[in-house]
């Protein structure tokens, strides 16, 4: 195991190296100076070329890269361009509401699509399944920018349950966690679906219904917890997505995620934010990734680390 | 087939119990989360503006972007503000032209104090003026006040500015907000806890999307909430979240909006000069039967109509015929096809040999909208189209480095004629001004610059006057549209009055029809 996530990690290492350098590089060449954003154009060219100095935008790429690479190995991420705060403030500022939504969504969608998977695998090819399968379709289908306002057209306006945006109020977080998590929960039904059939075709289960056990026991016990490895698979890369900030959700809800701040920052051209923002974003998604492998054999015994 | 131990040993795991169970154990974690990030709900009695793009900077001296320099105006007091046809008028402080580089300006009787209690002196401006022209302070209204060769206080009312330059437009330059000599020696934080004498005082920033000011007169707050999706601001205005909500909004949730029983529309006009730029130096668009025609084939009364829904109004120059220096009676370029056909005939262009121009503006789905509009006029008279759109920084990037052949842009906030120097003089490509689009004329230079030495307001909007024809003879750029300015407010408030240049100072009347006023007991925030 030690040996599994020592060899994980250096790959992780690997990996974040490489989006850190594509993502420098990327931020810095396409078009739009921070200098520019920062004094306007009526600033004059003395002016800029001082801003430019102090913040060490005139030195050649290479010698930037340098320095912000001996930065990140002292954990200093930075200051922000345009507001001067640190920017591991900003992240920590942002970090909890990009957490909480996730976590919501997640509930919500693990809620809707488990239920759904269940009736559709066990009613295959019946109304049950076509209903629980169109549902998801549906789900899929709508996309965030539009289910969105819908949401709080009915929740808001029509029912006046809910605050239209921002985080006014405790059930603030439940419109933006349903437009995240219906989308998830109808990939989600589709895959506790499809893996469960595999699952109930099994001869295990043979033996459980010979064994005389219930069909409930025979699905809650022996066959879910069976199908749960490929479900694993999709949820990770799903909370991985939902931790890397959902930006267009966060913008229809004014909601002070990640994404937000990482959007408002390519705007910008904030590069220090969007640097800190993407490697934070890549973390997650490596440290969600390298979650679900120790889960896996948390959960399934027969899976072993070694290698081939 | 798996061995009936592994079934026995999965059935009786543990694991798996807290996995049948695994969203209970989320919901509960969920549920724990809820009621620990819970945030407090908005107060009945505040006063709530939805604004598209958060402020940027609460520190007059830095701020370039339209939300900070409204919400700064509120917070503090500048020397000059303007007339409603743009003439600049005394603020803090009246002033008089001793000979063409010497400016004294004294601050009139009962000026409100700093927030702090700090009386305001002549030092006050002097320090503030100082600070934006210091090389290490970076300050984006250096450029333009970099005039000022030296200031003087001879006593705590007057201050005298000495210019290296003659410049008649220099008072309409003292627009900034003055803030305290000690606190700016003292290097204090005027972005994150701003202290100015504006009829409004900081009141705190809770987080990133809400700034809270209160009113000096009767302690009413007034709160700014970012929205960036102009749907979800209407949906906030609707559902009573907020009570004021002005610009920025396409013109189809403004027509809807404008049937709502429970809201008040107020519309005036704008003067921010939407237009269509060319690079002067390409072979086709530096071509002015080109341009022409283009002129001619835009059909711009159907889109203020249709797409504008008549909120907006034709621009034949840069200022409205309002402005002091926007001419009156001018004769635009008229929707015809026909003349636009000939017109491309003439440059050499046919049904066999159609131009093909690339038209680069923003991701702004109402811009590209617009954009689409155009393209499709402009194909009927025999004119392709190629639509780039870009997001913000990449566009303005390209724009200012001259790489286009034609793009549509406005200009925002502009009072003074210094700008036709800044935007179309030979000398002003960039990076020394603005003339994204190369355009010379030694006509235009030769008028820029008489009326920048003329002291004679007359001769001064004669020349302007000329100057404008002969842009639009010349089309350095296609004049489209000014905008309306737009306001709705929900009937629980009164008073608040639409700005002729967009501004919040409607804020300073308005009221909230609740039982009780609010009155805020919370102080100032510690210096």
């Amino acid at each position: 195991m030690t040996a599994f996530l020592m060899t994980r990690l250096s790959s992780t290492l690997i990996g974040i190296l490489g989006v850190l350098c594509l993502v420098f590089l990327l931020i810095h060449l396409i078009p739009g100076d921070p200098v520019e954003v920062m004094l306007g154009e009526s600033a004059l060219q003395a002016d800029k070329e001082a801003l430019r100095h102090s913040l060490g935008l005139n030195l050649p790429l290479h010698q930037q890269w340098w320095d912000y690479m001996r930065s990140l190995l002292r954990l200093d991420l930075g200051h922000s361009l345009f507001s001067g705060r640190p920017i591991l403030d900003l992240l920590v500022e942002r970090i909890p509401a990009t957490l909480y939504l996730s976590l919501v969504s997640l509930t919500i969608a693990i809620t809707l699509a488990l239920p759904l998977g269940l009736l559709a695998a066990t009613h295959k090819h019946q109304p049950w399944d076509l209903g629980a399968m169109g549902f998801a379709l549906l789900g899929m289908s709508i996309p965030n920018f539009w289910l969105g306002p819908i949401l709080i057209l009915v929740g808001s306006l029509w029912l006046g349950w809910f605050p239209v945006s921002g985080q006014e109020g405790w059930n603030a977080v439940l419109l933006p966690a349903l437009t995240l998590g219906t989308a998830m929960a109808a990939i989600l039904a589709r895959m506790v679906r499809s893996s469960l059939l595999e699952t109930l075709g099994e001869d295990f289960l043979r033996t459980a219904q010979a064994k005389g056990l219930s069909p409930t026991r025979i699905l809650l016990v022996h066959a879910l917890p069976n199908s749960l490895l490929p479900i694993l698979t999709l949820l990770g890369l799903q909370l991985g997505g939902l931790l890397g900030g959902a930006v267009i959700t966060e913008t229809v809800f004014a909601w002070p995620g990640l994404g937000l701040l990482m959007i408002e920052a390519i705007q910008q051209r904030d590069y220090p934010v969007v640097q800190a923002a993407v490697l934070c974003i890549s973390l997650t998604y490596i440290l969600v990734n390298l979650l679900t492998d120790v889960v896996y054999a948390w959960l399934d015994p027969r899976i072993q680390f070694k290698r081939p | 087939m798996i061995p009936q131990f592994l079934i026995s040993s999965v059935r009786k795991s543990p694991r798996f119990i807290i996995i049948i169970h695994w969203p209970a154990t989320l919901l509960i974690l969920a549920l724990g989360l809820v009621f620990g990030a819970c945030s407090s709900q908005p107060d009945p009695n505040t006063i709530r503006m939805g604004v598209a793009q958060a402020p940027t900077n609460l520190d007059p001296r830095y701020a370039t972007d339209a939300t900070s320099a409204r919400i700064n105006r509120l917070l503090y007091s500048r020397l000059v503000d303007f007339e409603q046809d743009a003439t600049p008028v005394p603020s803090l402080a009246t002033w008089v032209q001793q000979s063409p580089t010497h400016y004294v300006f004294t601050l009139r009787d009962h000026v409100p104090e700093f927030h702090n209690g700090q009386g305001v002196t002549s030092q006050d401006i002097k320090a503030t003026y100082e600070s934006i022209l210091s090389p290490h302070n970076a300050s984006p209204h250096r450029g333009v006040l970099h005039i000022i060769d030296r200031m003087e206080t001879p006593s705590d009312t007057e201050i005298s500015f000495y210019l290296k330059r003659t410049d008649p437009f220099f008072p309409s330059y003292l627009v900034i907000g003055i803030l305290p000599a000690n606190l700016i020696a003292n290097r204090h934080p005027f972005s994150d806890h701003p202290i100015g004498n504006g009829p409004f005082r900081f009141l705190d920033r809770p987080d990133e999307t809400r700034v809270r000011l209160v009113r000096q007169t009767d302690g009413q707050l007034v709160e700014f909430l970012r929205i960036p999706d102009p749907t979800v601001r209407v949906l906030k205005l609707l559902a009573g979240e907020i009570q004021l909500l002005q610009n920025d909004l396409p013109p189809e949730l403004v027509a809807y909006l404008a049937n709502q029983p429970t809201l008040h529309l107020q519309q005036s006009r704008g003067a921010n000069f939407a237009y269509l730029g060319f690079n002067h130096q390409d072979p086709l668009t530096g071509n002015i039967l080109v341009r022409q025609a283009i002129a001619h084939a835009i059909n711009r009364e159907d889109i203020i109509r249709y797409v504008f829904q008549n909120r907006a109004r034709q621009a034949q120059a840069l200022f409205p015929p309002d402005h002091w220096a926007g001419p009156v009676q001018l004769t635009g370029y008229p929707y015809d096809p026909d003349r636009a056909r000939t017109l491309l005939a003439e440059a050499g262009f046919g049904i066999s040999h159609r131009p093909t121009l690339i038209y680069k503006t923003s991701t702004d789905p109402f811009r590209l909208r617009l954009a689409t509009i155009i393209q499709d006029q402009l194909s009927r008279v025999g004119i392709d189209v190629v639509i780039q759109s870009h997001d913000w920084g990449t566009f303005y990037g390209d724009i200012k480095t001259g790489r286009f052949q034609m793009y549509s842009l406005a200009w925002v906030g502009v009072k003074t004629p210094d700008i036709f120097r800044y935007a179309f003089h030979s000398q002003s490509i960039p990076p020394t001004g603005a003339n994204r689009g190369r355009f010379a004329s030694p006509i235009a230079d030769h008028l820029i610059e008489q009326a920048e030495v003329s002291t004679n307001r007359t001769e001064q909007r004669t020349l302007y006057h000329d100057l404008q024809v002969h842009f639009l003879e010349t089309l350095p750029y296609i004049p489209l549209w000014f905008e309306d300015h737009i306001c709705f407010s929900s009937t629980e408030i009164t008073g608040y009055r639409l700005e002729s240049d967009g501004n919040f100072d409607g804020l300073l009347q308005v009221q909230r029809n609740t039982s009780t006023t609010h009155v805020a007991s919370i102080r100032s925030p510690a210096i």
